[in-house]
C-alpha cells in the first residue's frame, strides 16, 4: 500500500477535486475514485478492510481514557491522512499496541459501518448524508446484505455523479457512469433500485453525453405513439383514473342543475376520462343536459385528424346513451398557443375546465410578457369557469439547482416504480415505465424551453393559483369516497388516498404521488366609472 | 332435477345425479310446464346458480339470458335503481354483460378486501357507490371497445381497462 502515481492535492483534506487535472481511467483495483475526489487515497479492494479498521479506531479511541489520546494531540509526529489505510493502522498501533496493523478477521459488515457516519467526521459530507435518507426509502426491500451494499453503494455514486454533472465537471461525471453501469449489473435490475436506477443512469449519461444547450437529448415521439404510451400508463396503475374519476366527480357536482355544459379538456389523448361524466350526466335525476366538449390536443402530423375521430367516438357513445353531445377539436401543440376565442365559449353555459397533468409545461421560461402559466391562468379566469379541475405531480422537479432536482425525482420516481412493481400484466407495465422513462429523462436531461416536466407540489399550486383570481372548491365526500373504492379495486394494497385541506391526494404507503384540487374563478371586479 | 330448499332462496340445478323422486310431488309435475315459476326462482338466484342455470337445457339457456333477470340481480339490493338507467345499460352492452364484466368481480374484489380470505357465497348488500362505479367502469370499458374496432361490442371477455378487476387480489 505504498504511494501511488496520483496527482491530489495533498495539502488540503477537503473534498475538492476540479484543481487538479483529470485522472486518467483506473482499472478497478485501484485508489477509488469518490475518495479520490476527497483526497484520499485508498484502493478500492481495500475499502472494506480500511472501513473496518476506522469502525475499530472508534470504539478503542471511546474506550480509551483520556490521557492516552491526549498523547496523540501532543506527538510531534502527525500522519498524513491522505493515505487512510495506514494512517489508521499507526493510529491503531499508538492507541492499542495488542492490534496489529495487517489484516482484519471479522467478515462483513463494513458497508453499514462505512456509510453509518461512526467514523470518522471528516469522511461526512452532505452527499453521504442524503444518501442515508434514501435508503431509508429502499429499505423496505428485501435483499441480501451483499445486495444491500451495491443499492447503497449505487444511490451514493448516482448522487455523487449528480454532483459532478452540477458543476460542469463532466469527465468524472462520465466516469462515474462506467462505475454506475457496472454496479447496474451487479444488482437486481427487475425491481426496485436497479430499475429505476438504470433509468436515471441512462437519462445522466445522455446528459454528460449531449450537454443540454448543444442539441437535442429526447427524441419526440409521434403523437400516435405517446398515445399508446399514455393509455398503457392508464391500464397498469391507478393514477390516471383517480385523476379521471375524481375530476369527472367535481365536475358533475358543479354542472347540477345547469342545462347547457361546455367541458374543455387541455389534453384530449383518446378521451377516456370522458365516458364515465357522460354516462354520469346521462344518468343525474332530472335528465341530461346539453355537453359540449373541447378538447386540444397536438396537431396530427399523418394527416389522421385524431381529434376528430376521438370526438366521433365519443358522440356515438354519447348518442347510445341519449345524451346531446357537440365536439369540438383544437389542435394546439402548446397550451399557451391556444386563444380562448378558439374554444367559442357562449355567456350562457357552465364551463369547466380541466387540467390533468398540464399546467407545470407552462412553468418554463416565458417570454416578454412573463410566464406562460400567468398568461392561460388569466385567460381561464375571463371565460368565468364554474370550475378548473386540476391534477398534477405531488413533487418539486422544477428547483433553480440541478441536484435538487436530481435527488428530489429520484426519491419520487422510485416510490412510483414501487407501485408499479405490483402490476403484472404485459404489456402495459412494460410500456407503463417506458411512459415514465421519457419523464425522467426530461427532468433530467433537458432544459430550458424543451424541460416541461416541471412538477410542482401543491402547496405552490395553491400559491399560484389563488394569487391568479381563484378560490378553492373542496373535494367533497362522494369524490373521496369513490376514490378508496376505485383504489380497493387494483391488486396492490400499497395505495393511500388522502384528503389535504379539500384536495385529494393518492399515493403509494403514505408518499403522494399526484394530488387533485379543484378551483373556481373570482370574476374580475369591473371598472365602473360613475360620475359623482 | 330440481330441489327447491325450504326458504325458497336459493337453489341447485344438478342434473347429473339421478335422484330419488321426492314424496309429495306429484309425478306430472315438470317445471319447464310453468315457466312464470321458472322465472320467479331464477329471479332469486345469485351470479353463480344463474350461470349454472343457463347450462341446464336450452330452454332454460334462453330464459336465463333475459336481461331482466340479470336486471334483478343487479339491482337486488339497491334500493330504488335510478331512473333511466335501463336504455343506457342496455345500450353499453346488456346487464347480463354488465353483471360478468363489472359486477362481479368489483363484488368478489370488494368482499375478499372486507373478509380477507377465501369468498363464501353470502348474501351481500351493495351500495349506490359500488353500482355507480361499476356503472362507469362498465361505460369506460364499452367505450374502449368502441376505440379498438368499429362495431358493434361482442364477446364476453372485458377489454383492457378491466382487466385489473379480472386478476386475483396478491395480498
Amino acid at each position: 500500500m505504498g504511494p501511488t502515481p496520483y496527482n491530489s492535492s495533498n495539502s488540503s483534506s477537503s473534498a475538492c477535486s476540479s484543481s487538479t487535472k483529470p485522472p486518467p481511467p483506473q482499472p478497478p483495483d485501484q485508489m477509488d475514485h469518490l475518495l479520490a475526489g476527497a483526497g484520499y487515497k485508498v484502493r478500492s479492494n481495500d475499502l472494506t478492510q480500511v472501513a473496518e479498521r476506522l469502525e475499530h479506531l472508534e470504539t478503542v479511541m471511546v474506550k480509551s481514557s483520556p490521557v492516552d489520546i491526549s498523547d496523540i494531540g501532543n506527538d510531534a509526529v502527525y500522519y498524513n491522512p491522505t493515505d487512510l489505510a495506514s494512517w489508521v493502522d499507526s493510529l491503531l498501533t499508538e492507541l492499542n499496541p495488542n492490534v496489529s496493523g495487517s489484516g482484519s478477521g471479522s467478515g462483513s459488515g463494513s458497508g453499514s459501518g462505512f456509510v453509518s457516519g461512526s467514523g470518522p467526521a471528516y469522511v461526512s459530507d452532505p452527499v453521504m448524508n442524503d444518501m442515508n435518507n434514501v435508503y431509508g426509502e429502499f429499505g423496505q426491500q428485501v435483499v441480501t446484505p451483499i445486495e444491500e451494499d451495491v443499492s447503497i453503494r449505487l444511490v451514493h455514486v448516482l448522487m455523487t455523479c449528480a454532483e459532478a454533472v452540477q458543476r460542469g465537471d463532466m469527465s468524472l461525471a462520465g466516469l462515474l457512469i462506467d462505475d454506475l453501469q457496472g454496479l447496474l449489473g451487479r444488482v437486481n435490475s427487475g425491481c426496485g433500485i436497479g430499475k429505476v436506477g438504470s433509468f436515471f443512469v441512462d437519462a445522466l449519461s445522455r446528459r454528460v453525453v449531449n450537454s443540454p444547450q448543444n442539441g437535442v437529448v429526447q427524441v419526440d415521439l409521434s403523437a400516435y405513439e405517446n398515445e399508446i404510451l399514455y393509455h398503457h400508463y392508464y391500464e397498469a396503475c391507478p393514477y390516471l383514473k383517480f385523476a379521471h374519476f375524481t375530476a369527472n366527480q367535481a365536475i358533475l357536482e358543479a354542472f347540477d342543475g345547469q342545462d347547457c355544459v361546455h367541458v374543455i379538456d387541455f389534453n384530449l389523448m383518446q378521451g377516456l376520462q370522458w365516458p364515465a361524466l357522460i354516462q354520469a350526466l346521462a344518468l343525474r335525476p332530472g335528465g341530461p343536459p346539453l355537453l359540449r366538449l373541447t378538447g386540444i390536443g397536438p396537431p396530427s402530423l399523418d394527416g389522421r385528424d385524431s381529434l376528430r375521430e376521438i370526438g366521433l367516438k365519443l358522440a356515438e357513445l354519447a348518442r347510445s346513451v341519449n345524451v346531446r353531445f357537440a365536439f369540438r377539436g383544437v389542435a394546439a401543440s402548446r397550451l399557451d398557443d391556444v386563444k380562448p376565442w378558439m374554444l367559442q365559449v357562449s355567456p350562457k353555459e357552465a364551463v369547466a375546465v380541466n387540467s390533468i397533468m398540464q399546467l407545470h409545461k407552462l412553468l418554463g421560461p416565458g417570454g416578454p410578457r412573463g410566464p406562460p402559466v400567468d398568461l392561460v391562468l388569466d385567460w381561464i379566469r375571463d371565460l368565468n369557469p364554474r370550475i378548473l379541475m386540476v391534477v398534477e405531480q405531488e413533487s418539486n422537479h422544477n428547483q433553480p439547482e440541478f441536484l435538487d432536482r436530481f435527488t428530489e425525482s429520484l426519491y419520487y420516481y422510485s416510490t412510483m416504480f414501487d407501485s408499479l412493481d405490483a402490476c403484472t400484466a404485459q404489456p402495459e407495465k412494460t410500456l407503463a415505465e417506458l411512459y415514465i422513462q421519457r419523464e425522467i429523462c426530461n427532468v433530467v436531461c433537458c432544459e430550458g424551453s424543451a424541460r416541461v416536466e416541471r412538477h410542482e407540489p401543491l402547496v405552490r399550486w395553491r400559491e399560484r393559483l389563488t394569487g391568479a383570481g381563484f378560490a378553492p372548491l373542496h373535494l367533497g365526500s362522494n369524490a373521496f369516497k369513490q376514490a378508496r373504492m376505485l383504489l380497493t379495486l387494483f391488486s396492490a394494497e400499497g395505495y393511500s388516498v388522502e384528503e389535504n385541506e379539500g384536495c385529494l391526494t393518492l399515493g403509494w404507503h403514505s408518499r403522494p404521488l399526484i394530488a387533485a384540487s379543484a378551483w373556481q374563478a373570482i370574476p374580475k371586479p369591473s371598472v365602473v366609472t360613475t360620475g359623482r | 332435477m330440481v330441489h327447491i330448499l325450504e326458504n325458497g332462496e336459493h337453489f341447485r340445478a344438478d342434473n347429473r345425479e339421478p335422484e330419488p323422486e321426492p314424496e309429495g310431488f306429484g309425478s306430472g309435475f315438470s317445471i319447464n310446464d310453468h315457466l312464470d315459476l321458472l322465472i320467479e326462482v331464477l329471479k332469486r338466484l345469485d351470479g353463480r346458480s344463474l350461470g349454472a342455470a343457463a347450462c341446464v337445457c336450452r330452454q332454460w339457456c334462453a330464459i336465463a339470458r333475459n336481461d331482466s333477470l340479470w336486471e334483478h340481480l343487479c339491482f337486488r339490493h339497491v334500493s330504488p335503481p335510478p331512473v333511466g338507467v335501463r336504455p343506457v345499460v342496455s345500450a353499453l352492452g346488456g346487464y347480463r354483460r354488465l353483471y360478468m364484466v363489472c359486477v362481479r368481480p368489483v363484488l368478489s374484489r370488494l368482499k375478499r378486501r372486507r373478509l380477507g380470505g377465501e369468498s363464501e357465497v353470502v348474501r351481500r348488500v351493495w351500495n349506490q357507490h359500488e353500482v355507480e362505479l361499476s356503472l362507469s367502469l362498465f361505460c369506460v370499458e364499452y367505450y374502449e371497445r368502441l376505440l379498438v374496432g368499429g362495431g358493434r361490442v361482442a364477446g364476453d371477455s372485458p377489454s383492457s381497462s378491466l382487466k385489473f378487476l379480472c386478476m386475483p387480489v396478491n395480498v
